[in-house]
């Protein structure tokens, strides 16, 4: 990774280093870097060199052999610190080690320096060989802890969004209730109003101090009653939500079996293995839907016999779907194509002679030992 | 392949699929198994009237019917048998007639039900013998269930209205029960008719330039496809165009699954997706040929097919499975090839009399009346094993006296219909001349 | 059992198998070669009698665990294994019925021989009774079913074990539905746990195929209150957005813990659907006025939109909300497919489903299943009926 020469190289205002056409003649001129040298090519000279294969970079003196699926976008203004951001995310992906696999803090102190050592190390260049070969023998030591972190990070931050969007939309309509309840609580305040003027007007001057309490308290009451409702049923969703958090919580106590897991590279790990991370849920259960081998399902086939069909309103009113149709007879079309049932059946028959001989079942043996068991006694 | 895996689930699969050889050997068993218990059942008929003459004498049971306990009484050696080719041949006289009483309803039965008992009627046979059991009373109710589970629902005495004769609900129904015990209570048939439908369609979108890719082809493009297609050998049958080429080739696809599909063992040894592209490739082999080349790839080309090159896997990963489905068709088409109606051929039907006749010696006494068995199957339990020391001594002993006269009464009215005509009166008026 | 073909199965459709009774019917051939060398022991039986008396003696009954008009329910075991268990129903010859096996003691041997899946009710034989009834031998269900737990004030549960019975439920659909079944009478008593708190659905009386063009079905299907409303208005040709609709009122049935469209009758079911969901119009459903039994409302209520279900599920949360909503589009074309239903992200988003080992349980489901089994299709349970039926005890626990 002998890329210094690339990260020296300035922006030559806005020109292409390779064929040197400049932004002034084509405004829609993008750039192009590929982390193997980070040299920077614009977008028309990546497809004129490389959309027929691999090829060396054309940038004199760099050997490097290029792919053009590699190219893409600069984040950074700067080349270098572009590089520095690659080497880290690469490094960061392999040491992933989390707080709570190590002993102690400290020991994870530790950890964190040495990774930053390593990046260190890779972006100027110092032992960059022998860095790099630790760095590879740790990873493929390593496989399952690194997948199974990967897969706790995506893991977390999914959960992160999903409570982040869960919350504004609680927020949303609890706004919305507020609101609503403001409303209706005002609504009812100018009825009540209403009615208390109607009654003073119709009643003697006497009762109306006594008309007047009495009024108001009802309407105190009535939106204390609302709001405390309201309170229970909040209470009761977050009630609901809390027996899932405590389920996941505990997650994390089951240790499994120890294991010694101490690498090479990194030191001071809990002599603990990591829980299996629990595989993500899968709706189909391990089934591929619309999987096929034999044909590609269409959503529509030409058949002049179905064409009266489709016009047919009251069919697809009450919900007939030729999709289903041709799904059914597209499968039926094929299935068992493959099979062939000359052998299949005599595998079949053989084994299942042999099963009857194994001793798993008495019963079963005395099935095989055809001819002169007694009828009863057979149970397969 | 994931449809093939689907399809291994089938009850069809899993239960009646078979092997020539095994298919062979139960029908053997079945038979050598029948023999026995007609002979059984015969010699114990002869002894029963044997004792009853003489021991009470002047009962009506001097009467039994003259000429055919005679003729078995006086017999010595034992009586001729069928032997399992006989048999097979019998069942299938039936499977045509099957398809005729369907076509006698008005609106006839679709297609599927009538192919449905067909089936049903054949596997019933793979475990039951016509000597036991006369397919002549099977049929009906065959055809009856088949209304039930292929949901062409109509009420037991408007079935038996629209059968010619006059066949009972009663007469219908007693073999039920013992037909779906035949049938191991599997009552799905998978038919190759709807496949055929699936293959015309895709088949002519192609011919529209809509044809999509199989999933391990997606290197064709739909006009890659409908070149393709234009550029197949030209039909046996000169076509105005692909799209008429395809319907041709979709009826007589059709027709031959409705005839020649049922008649023979393709549905034991094959899987319904062989059997329609089978009778395809017998209609039309240059567009079957093109459309399983769309699937599984082509063949190989002259140059590379000669060298011994191991690379010929890269050229066509699918190309053992190609090698392998087209010899099972060319199997299967070569099976259906070989149908032909029975009473369209003079010698088949000569020798189907001549089976009739023989059955008409070696048929088992004890099972003629199936409503009387049926009736008392429901009120005693029959012969099972816990029962069995009891059987011992044979049905016709333990029968009741109503039951006797009943069965007596029945086996009159068949002696006097054998006498007008060996094999019976016509259940339907012929019509397969037409095929 | 070696000879099972399940064995056989591709990863792209790998179904596990929990049940260590696996005990579909061995293969035909075998059998009946086996028996043919046994024939002297009793030969006054005929070939498929004595194969309907092997798998017969297979089992035990043991007791019985419910008794209804359509059949008899025993718990029961396989003889060479007393630590198994398995539900035996039998079918009842129903005197009034003169036209041979019922339709639903048909249908449901048909499907259930097809279709093997973890959510759906296992058959493992099927045999005759020497009283030439049916019996079918069914996977052993003790947890009862989810009618119970939604009745049960004394169990508490959360929207996460709501998302793992619905998955569960989803995915049974999904597969009758791959294999071109309809069940047709989906409803929380027809939804059955096993020990291990799978849900499966059972009761396949009134299923059947469905997709072909040009067959008309009848629309006299599917308990009324989970019934959708192209069936109420006499559709003849419908789709799997029928059994949709059911599990869309089951889901909410779960969220709320009563019924959630209940009517007396079926115009009243009718009604109360339009008056909670909208009332159909040309524009909303086109071509809704054509259907055989259509009925123009008196009011007309918009169609409900996604405020309105998160206001009456808050419990769902947004996602799930949108869920339930897909499938209870009045137009069945633009209801979810069981399959769309799947692939929804409400099963991803959190919580998470619940584990189904840890999912509420409660004891005395063995009974519930004996209830269940003897019903006969698209009943509804007239509640005072059934607290009298249990009184009656089956079966001393």
């Amino acid at each position: 990774m002998s890329a210094t020469s690339g990260v020296a190289r300035r922006d030559e205002d806005e020109v292409c280093p390779v064929c040197k056409s400049s932004r002034y003649l084509n405004p829609n001129m993008r750039f192009l870097i590929n982390p193997e040298c980070y040299h920077k090519m614009c977008e028309s000279c990546v497809d004129r060199i490389f959309s027929s294969g691999p090829s060396s970079c054309p940038v004199a003196g760099c050997r490097k052999t290029l792919r053009k699926n590699k190219f893409r976008q600069q984040t950074f203004e700067d080349i270098g610190v572009e590089r520095e951001v690659d080497i880290r995310r690469r490094v960061m992906q392999v040491l992933n080690r989390r707080e709570e696999e190590f002993d102690s803090k400290r020991a994870y102190d530790d950890f964190l320096e040495q990774r930053e050592e390593i990046i260190a190390n890779l972006v100027s260049g110092i032992d960059v060989v022998k860095t790099e070969a630790k760095l590879k023998r740790y990873a493929t030591d390593n496989v399952q802890s690194i997948r199974t972190n990967q897969a706790l990070e995506v893991e977390e931050s999914q959960s992160f969004q999903a409570r982040m969007t869960l919350e504004q939309e609680e927020a949303r309509l609890r706004r919305q209730a507020a609101r609503e309840e403001y409303e209706n609580e005002r609504r009812e305040m100018q009825a009540g109003r209403n009615d208390f003027l109607l009654r003073l007007a119709a009643g003697s001057p006497a009762d109306a101090a006594a008309i007047a309490r009495e009024g108001h308290k009802v309407l105190l009451k009535k939106s204390s009653a609302r709001r405390s409702e309201e309170d229970r049923i909040r209470q009761k969703q977050a009630a609901l939500r809390g027996t899932d958090v405590k389920r996941t919580a505990s997650l994390l106590n089951t240790a499994d079996t120890a294991g010694t897991t101490d690498t090479g590279l990194v030191k001071g790990l809990r002599k603990i293995k990591a829980p299996e991370p629990e595989k993500p849920y899968d709706p189909f259960d391990g089934m591929v839907p619309e999987k096929h081998d034999y044909y590609t399902l269409q959503d529509y086939y030409p058949s002049a016999y179905l064409d009266k069909i489709r016009k047919d309103t009251r069919m697809q009113a009450g919900g007939y779907d030729l999709r289903e149709y041709y799904s059914r007879s597209l499968m039926e079309a094929f299935a068992g194509l493959g099979v062939s049932i000359a052998e299949e059946v005599a595998q079949r028959d053989a084994t299942s002679m042999l099963g009857r001989s194994k001793p798993a079942s008495t019963e079963s043996a005395a099935m095989a030992a055809v001819g002169n068991t007694v009828a009863s006694e057979n149970a397969t | 392949m994931i449809e093939d895996d689907i399809y291994r689930t089938s009850s069809q699969f899993r239960l009646w699929s078979y092997t020539e050889t095994s298919l062979q050997s139960l029908r053997a068993n079945t038979n050598a198994a029948a023999i026995e218990r007609v002979r059984t059942a015969l010699r114990r008929a002869r002894e029963a009237q044997q004792s009853t003459a003489s021991s009470a004498v002047g009962t009506p049971i001097t009467s039994q019917p003259g000429s055919e306990s005679e003729g078995r009484g006086n017999e010595e050696k034992e009586i001729d048998c069928l032997t399992p080719e006989e048999e097979l041949v019998f069942v299938r006289y039936y499977c045509e007639q099957l398809l005729e009483l369907g076509e006698t309803y008005k609106p006839p039965l679709p297609t599927l039900v009538r192919a449905t008992a067909i089936q049903y009627l054949r596997r019933f046979y793979l475990s039951n013998s016509p000597m036991t059991y006369n397919p002549k009373q099977i049929m009906a109710c065959a055809l009856f269930v088949a209304t039930k589970t292929e949901n062409y629902y109509m009420s037991l005495r408007q079935f038996a209205d629209g059968i010619p004769g006059n066949t009972t609900t009663e007469d219908v129904l007693a073999p039920e029960f013992l037909l779906m015990q035949g049938l191991r209570f599997t009552f799905d048939i998978r038919h190759p008719f709807r496949g055929l439908e699936g293959g015309a369609m895709e088949l002519t979108a192609i011919a529209q330039g809509n044809g999509q890719p199989a999933p391990h082809m997606v290197h064709q493009t739909p006009e890659d496809l409908r070149q393709g297609l234009m550029s197949i050998a030209p039909p046996p049958v000169p076509s105005s165009s692909i799209t008429d080429r395809i319907g041709r080739a979709h009826g007589t696809t059709r027709e031959m699954l409705k005839s020649a599909a049922q008649m023979t063992d393709v549905y034991f040894l094959y899987t319904p997706s062989q059997i329609w592209l089978s009778a395809f490739l017998l209609a039309d082999r240059p567009l079957t040929e093109f459309y399983l080349d769309t699937k599984l790839g082509g063949p190989l080309t002259s140059t590379t097919a000669s060298t011994e090159d191991p690379n010929n896997n890269l050229q066509n990963p699918l190309y053992d499975l190609r090698t392998k489905v087209l010899a099972i068709l060319n199997d299967c088409a070569a099976l259906l090839q070989s149908y032909m109606p029975l009473s369209s051929d003079p010698a088949q039907m000569k020798n189907l009399k001549r089976i009739a006749k023989k059955l008409y010696h070696c048929q088992n006494p004890e099972k003629v009346n199936l409503a009387a068995i049926q009736k008392r199957g429901s009120q005693l339990p029959p012969s099972g094993a816990a029962s069995s020391a009891a059987a011992d001594s044979g049905p016709v002993t333990s029968e009741s006296e109503s039951d006797r006269l009943a069965k007596k009464r029945k086996l009159d009215r068949e002696q006097k219909t054998r006498n007008a005509d060996p094999f019976g009166p016509e259940l339907v008026p012929d019509r397969t001349k037409g095929h | 059992m070696a000879a099972s073909p399940f064995a056989s199965r591709s990863p792209s459709l790998t179904i596990s198998s929990p049940n260590t009774l696996r005990l579909r019917a061995s293969t035909a051939q075998n059998a009946s070669q086996t028996s043919v060398a046994r024939r002297p022991q009793n030969a006054d039986q005929e070939l498929t009698e004595q194969l309907n008396d092997e798998v017969r003696q297979k089992y035990v009954k043991d007791k019985r665990l419910g008794e209804g008009t359509y059949a008899v329910v025993y718990l029961g075991h396989l003889k060479n294994d007393p630590s198994s268990s398995v539900a035996i129903k039998k079918i009842k010859v129903n005197a009034e019925y003169k036209d041979g096996l019922a339709m639903d003691a048909i249908r449901e041997v048909k499907y259930l021989q097809e279709l093997s899946h973890p959510n759906i009710i296992a058959l493992h034989d099927v045999f005759s009774s020497k009283d030439q009834n049916l019996s079918l031998v069914l996977e052993y269900l003790p947890r009862g079913d989810l009618e119970m737990l939604i009745k049960d004030v004394n169990i508490h549960y959360g929207v996460a074990d709501v998302k793992a019975w619905m998955g569960m439920l989803a995915r049974g659909v999904w597969f009758c539905h791959e294999n071109f079944v309809l069940h047709r009478d989906i409803k929380p008593n027809n939804l059955l746990i096993g020990s291990d708190g799978e849900v499966k659905l059972a009761d396949f009386g009134l299923a059947r195929s469905f997709a072909d063009p040009n067959y008309n079905m009848t629309h006299q299907v599917i308990t009324r209150w989970y019934r959708p409303l192209e069936l109420l208005y006499g559709a003849r040709q419908y789709s799997g957005a029928v059994d949709v609709w059911s599990m869309g009122m089951v889901f909410a049935e779960l969220l709320i813990r009563i019924p959630f469209v209940a009517g007396n009758t079926d115009l009243d079911q009718i009604s109360k659907i339009c008056e909670a969901f909208g009332t159909p119009t040309e524009e909303n459903w086109p071509g809704v006025t054509q259907l055989p039994n259509y009925i123009p409302s008196d009011r007309n209520v918009p169609l409900q939109g996604r405020e309105f279900f998160l206001r009456q599920f808050p419990i769902a949360g947004p996602v799930g909300a949108e869920l339930l909503m897909s499938m209870c589009a009045l137009d069945p074309r633009k209801r979810t497919t069981a399959l769309q239903a799947l692939r929804h992200s409400w099963w991803t988003t959190e919580p998470k489903p619940t584990k189904k080992e840890d999912l509420p349980r409660k004891a005395g489901g063995d009974k519930k299943m004996g209830d269940d089994l003897t019903r006969r299709g698209g009943e509804l349970d007239d509640s005072t009926f059934k607290n009298a039926a249990r009184q009656l005890d089956f079966g001393a626990k």
